[in-house]
């Protein structure tokens, strides 16, 4: 199903490739969703796990805050929760190592930004996020990698303290 | 998978630019020595493990894809923006 829906998307894409389409999709997770094509974003390399998975979208939902979330468009199942480093971590570093400067092709501070994976525990306290190996988008292109840092202090599975930032809210609560 | 025997400071060359070298052997512990371009990122195996786990796990706890009830269109793509930190680095 998630293939025939990707099939569907390639053959609409082509028949107008200029226009700026929205296309709608019925996402497992999240339900309905539009997007245009200069909204997805590319992972040449795939992901670790994630081999083949090449196309995504970055989405925000709703009554969440605080992370987003990394949606195949390759396999609609797939959606892995990101955040923000720097709103968990202030003083976390992420210089990238030349393999990914060059392979995304970065040039200025501006043109890039920088995500963590997280990894949250329905019914536990323990939430984790990978500080060793962030998802660095460029912006201008609109490729994306998982980039292992040279910084070995940095853990797969850094424990996140919960905030009101990562925790996932139980209920709407209006601004 | 192709094996190849070699002894100390023999070294086996991958493509013409990756160079690896055995520098020392100890009991059940061999030190490689890897000469390869900067662009190249080489890595322990274990660490891509990892981060492979906890991608398919983040994912896995993520799809909870139960039948019924699935909110109507509450998801909608991001504008992303670099962080501020961002300057400091790269």
């Amino acid at each position: 199903m998630p293939q025939g829906a990707f099939l569907e998307t390639l053959l609409r894409e082509d028949q107008n490739a200029q226009a700026p389409k929205t296309t709608t999709i019925y996402l497992p997770r999240f339900g309905e969703c539009s997007y245009v094509n200069s909204e997805v974003i590319r992972f040449p390399w795939g992901l670790p796990g994630f081999a083949a998975l090449r196309r995504f979208l970055v989405l925000s939902v709703d009554g969440e805050q605080g992370y987003i979330w990394l949606q195949s468009l390759d396999d609609l199942g797939v959606a892995i929760p990101l955040c923000d480093p720097w709103s968990l971590f202030e003083d976390y570093e992420a210089p990238l190592p030349l393999y990914a400067k060059q392979s995304l092709e970065i040039v200025t501070a501006e043109s890039f930004c920088v995500l963590c994976v997280l990894v949250a525990r329905p019914g536990s306290s323990e939430t984790t996020i990978n500080l060793l190996a962030p998802i660095v988008i460029n912006l201008e292109t609109r490729v994306g990698r998982q980039v292992t840092l040279e910084n070995q202090r940095y853990s797969v599975r850094t424990p996140v303290v919960r905030t009101a930032a990562a925790e996932p809210p139980k209920e709407v609560v209006s601004n | 998978m192709l094996v190849l025997s070699r002894k100390l400071n023999q070294a086996i060359m991958i493509g013409d630019n990756v160079r690896i070298v055995v520098v020392s052997v100890d009991r059940d512990q061999v030190k490689l020595g890897i000469d390869a371009p900067r662009e190249i990122p080489v890595h322990r195996s274990e660490v891509f493990d990892e981060i492979q786990r906890a991608n398919r796990e983040a994912a896995g706890l993520a799809a909870v894809p139960s039948s019924d009830a699935v909110p109507p269109s509450i998801a909608a793509p991001v504008v992303l923006s670099p962080p501020k930190n961002n300057s400091r680095k790269p």
